[in-house]
């Protein structure tokens, strides 16, 4: 995009500022009580928001992959975490049992074998690497083997969300059903309904999503960057010569995968809560939207857009309830259809159309 | 019944009843005089409870058809008492409509005719101010007897058949003389098998072990899923009072009938699954056009149904009563035509008018939208979401985020049992009118001039240019006749769902992954990939008893099948690579 090492370093240097501003300013001034709690809070869900984004631009703007079940991903990290956090409540819940208050409310009287090895957090953690990492190197095996591309790809990983979720619904499934997890108290023996946990939590969302968009400008700007985005231009090519590209995208497919649980097990103990419906395929288009918006191909694109369209709903969800979803599909469809770079290539596309009109003029 | 609880004991009351009392017996000695309406009538004012059993019991067999609908007036605690202008009470119910002053007229119970006030004016009553005739457990056991009876002697065939059916429970054998003589006179085969497999379940319970085993193989021999219980029953009893005869019989009834159970079950699975691929069929077969032959992903299909129900909804309005809306916070009000026989014709009237709404919408998005798009086709599935956020929130803000009330036809709500499988109106429907669909549109496809031009510009873009075909134009038909047909699915959809702003999202993920099995571009897959996908469905939640279970074991199939034939059951051969 930028090739010349001047507008790089500029470049570098507003990434280096913006991070600085979330990483360090926001919660100093929160603990200085300037920022509202309830605001860094929103700003925390952004920020996951925002990781999941670069996970969805890593395989559709860098790789061509439209993976529509990237909100599997997120939620499954969150269930991840969840479950841990149930098991931390103890007897504090609804029902004063051992158990989390959902499994009393079915009847259960001991904790499922399955659950167990939850109460401890370093197992917890384990798993929000590799259950959605398994799922996707399975899924992404069978799907890349038989060479599902493009659309196609695209409407199986849908309906692999789909699926998901409905059986996520069930209360059978022993995952809280359609109510899913709530009430959490701690984590890591600190208290989440305090505001320095929050805090904390906000920190390292941010400290997450730096080091998430530092490790894509590495990947993407390797060897292995290069043939990622060969396959996306042109797939059969990168065949031709030699390389195994569904090798290739299976890599990137699970490391999406992993992104996306790391942000979503953020998510849920800073929102409170995490229920199926986060894992429908809408969620996941929702999340399109974002890295369509903010500029896909680029780093902070997705980022920038996720915080925008997010702030800019919980704004005009409060003011226009009616006419969000009017303006967010219009002006999605019009970013689609005219604006192919999305906010961060608008400099450049007014460049471009100025240049020509200049030529325009003075041409005859 | 506040008269019993404190009866008013002054003169005129002793009188009077001493009066009913003999009208009583005149119409026990002159039984020519008292019509049914009248011994209704005196039993109602009748003191005593087993008087009243008895007078109610003297009906039994009675043919005049006002004896049923009294005495479920009397049940159903329509029955009122009131002064006639002689001072006595009169047993009255209530005749017309409610005036503005919820008040209504009445008629004497032993007449029929209006009673009428002493000021010369018929008397109107308040229903919700009066008490009602009371009735006690016997007396509508009475009650019941004698319209059970005059159930048999129905001249509706299923009201009878039903009567019959229902004359099992308790397996009481005093029933079994009325039913005998039914046998008689009945015509109708079926009622005639429901008489003998009556008579059978009653016997179950007899004394003697003969009659009960000559039961139990009368009741194999009829497969009579209604025996199940009973005969449960008596192999439990039996086989507690050691009685290897009968219980032997019975498992053996059981056994037989438990076949032809699992026989129906296949039957009946075999049919949904047909009319559940039917439906798939019908809604992914606009899919099949413009994903299958376009290349579009239309997320927006969804809303496409949902615009054809909503059309549907709108027609049967139109035609019907008007209907009052409130798009946008401002209000609307359509006038209706109030024809009379609305309810059933509109349906037809909303089957061209669905297709032509969503094939206009069809046009409109294909012009300013997809036009631009037919060279990026993951564009066109993410511009296509955008469009469907617009359509479903704009649905909702004209009609209401709630579900609309569509009522089908009448002709639609019937179904035939044929040999105990049960084959519902709307489920038969559907096939018939997935196979219509399919039918025309393979018309319109293979034998019409549009659909040559459509496949050979399907086929390739450039060289159908190059030959004088107007390529943007048949692009924009193309998009459009694929949008009328998801119109289309969607005013069938009204039948038999709900129809709401998100009608179509519940469908949108199983239509393409019947697209994507069935392979693009092709329609015959499209057919088979709906009615395989339909039939697995119904088969797997029969197997594994759950709905949702079932459904997912169907994706994961979709997905393996997919790794079998990564493009679908039919594959369109070309040289090219992407």
């Amino acid at each position: 995009m930028n090739t010349s090492p001047f507008s790089a370093r500029i470049h570098t240097g507003i990434l280096a500022v913006s991070g600085f501003i979330i990483l360090v300013v926001f919660p100093t001034l929160n603990a200085m009580g300037i920022i509202e709690d309830f605001t860094l809070n929103l700003w925390g869900k952004y920020l996951c928001y925002g990781i999941l984004a670069v996970s969805i631009d890593l395989l559709w703007g860098y790789t061509g992959l439209l993976c529509l079940g990237q909100a599997l991903f997120f939620s499954l990290g969150g269930y991840m975490m969840g479950m841990h956090l149930m098991l931390m409540i103890g007897k504090l819940g609804q029902y004063k049992s051992a158990l989390p208050d959902f499994m009393v409310f079915l009847g259960h009287s001991t904790l499922p074998t399955f659950w167990v090895p939850f109460q401890s957090f370093p197992f917890a953690f384990l798993m929000i690497f590799l259950i959605p990492g398994l799922i996707a190197l399975i899924f992404g095996y069978l799907a890349f083997r038989s060479r599902i591309k493009g659309v196609y790809f695209s409407i199986l990983t849908q309906a692999l969300t789909y699926g998901a979720s409905l059986m996520f619904f069930r209360n059978d499934m022993l995952m809280g059903g359609n109510n899913g997890f709530t009430d959490f108290r701690t984590l890591l023996g600190a208290n989440l309904r305090i505001a320095s946990t929050q805090r904390l939590l906000y920190i390292s969302t941010a400290i997450l999503l730096i080091i998430v968009v530092m490790l894509c400008k590495w990947l993407t700007h390797s060897r292995f960057g290069l043939v990622q985005r060969a396959i996306r231009d042109s797939e059969n090519r990168v065949l031709f010569s030699g390389y195994s590209t569904a090798n290739f995208k299976l890599f990137i497919f699970v490391v999406s995968a992993v992104i996306a649980a790391l942000a979503g097990a953020l998510y849920v103990p800073q929102v409170g809560i995490i229920n199926p419906s986060e894992m429908t395929p809408e969620k996941s288009l929702e999340a399109v939207v974002w890295v369509a918006l903010g500029g896909r191909g680029t780093l902070v694109g997705p980022v920038l857009g996720a915080i925008s369209v997010n702030a800019l709903k919980s704004w005009a969800t409060r003011e226009f309830p009616d006419l969000w979803l009017l303006f967010l599909g219009t002006s999605f469809v019009l970013v689609v259809m005219f604006m192919p770079k999305g906010m961060i290539g608008l400099p450049s596309q007014i460049q471009a159309l100025a240049k020509r009109m200049k030529r325009k003029s003075s041409d005859p | 019944m506040r008269f019993l609880l404190n009866p008013p004991l002054t003169p005129n009351t002793l009188t009077r009843f001493s009066g009913v009392f003999l009208m009583w017996l005149v119409s026990l000695t002159h039984a020519h005089a008292a019509t049914p309406s009248e011994i209704i009538a005196s039993a109602i004012v009748e003191q005593s409870a087993s008087k009243q059993c008895d007078l109610v019991i003297s009906l039994k067999g009675n043919p005049a058809s006002e004896v049923v609908i009294l005495l479920e007036k009397w049940k159903a605690g329509e029955i009122f008492l009131h002064q006639d202008p002689e001072g006595n009470q009169t047993p009255v119910y209530l005749t017309g409509n409610a005036s503005s002053d919820g008040t209504l007229a009445i008629s004497r119970v032993s007449s029929g005719a209006p009673l009428i006030g002493p000021d010369g004016n018929p008397v109107r009553l308040d229903p919700s101010a009066e008490e009602f005739v009371d009735t006690n457990s016997s007396l509508r056991r009475a009650m019941k007897e004698v319209s059970d009876l005059a159930a048999f002697a129905n001249p509706d065939f299923k009201k009878r058949l039903r009567a019959i059916e229902d004359s099992a429970i308790g397996q009481n054998p005093e029933k079994i003389p009325n039913l005998e003589a039914l046998r008689s006179t009945e015509k109708e085969p079926l009622a005639l098998r429901a008489i003998d497999q009556t008579i059978a379940i009653i016997n179950l319970k007899s004394n003697d072990p003969k009659v009960r085993t000559e039961a139990c193989k009368k009741l194999g021999e009829l497969n009579s899923i209604a025996a199940m219980d009973p005969l449960r029953t008596l192999v439990t009893q039996s086989a507690k009072s050691g009685d290897r005869i009968t219980e032997k019989a019975a498992t053996g009834a059981m056994t037989r009938i438990e076949s032809h159970i699992s026989t129906i079950n296949i039957f009946g699975t075999l049919f949904r699954g047909l009319s559940l691929g039917s439906v798939l069929l019908v809604v992914a077969i606009g899919l099949a056009i413009t994903f299958g032959l376009m290349g579009i992903i239309n997320m927006a299909h969804g809303e496409f149904i949902a615009i054809g129900a909503y059309t549907t909804y709108l027609m049967q309005h139109f035609l019907g009563a008007g209907l009052d809306l409130s798009p946008f916070g401002k209000s609307l009000s359509l006038p209706g035509l109030h024809l009379a026989s609305a309810g059933n014709l509109y349906f037809v009237f909303a089957l061209p008018a669905s297709f032509l709404v969503a094939a206009l919408f069809g046009i409109l998005l294909e012009w300013s939208v997809i036009r631009f798009l037919y060279r990026r086709p993951l564009e066109s599935l993410l511009a296509t979401w955008g469009i469907s956020m617009v359509l479903q929130q704009l649905l909702r803000l004209i009609f209401g985020s709630n579900n609309v009330q569509v009522t089908s036809p009448n002709w639609l709500s019937g179904n035939w049992t044929i040999n105990d499988v049960l084959f519902g109106w709307n489920r038969v429907f559907v096939i018939a009118f997935a196979a219509i669909i399919i039918l025309m549109t393979w018309l319109v496809l293979n034998k019409t001039s549009l659909g040559l031009m459509i496949r050979a510009a399907m086929q390739n873009r450039n060289m159908a240019a190059c030959m004088g075909i107007r390529t943007e134009r048949v692009n924009t038909m193309t998009f459009a006749f694929g949008c009328g047909l998801a119109g289309l699915a969607g005013a069938f959809l009204s039948q038999i769902g709900n129809v709401g702003p998100s009608l179509g999202q519940n469908y949108i993920v199983d239509a393409f992954m019947t697209v994507v099995v069935g392979g693009v571009g092709n329609l015959m897959g499209t057919v088979i990939s709906a009615l395989g996908i339909g039939l697995a469905d119904q088969s797997l939640q029969q197997i594994l008893r759950n709905p949702v279970i079932g459904k997912i074991v169907v994706l994961a199939c979709i997905i393996l099948f997919l790794q079998w034939r990564p493009a679908g059951l039919f594959v369109a051969r070309s040289r090219s690579l992407d």
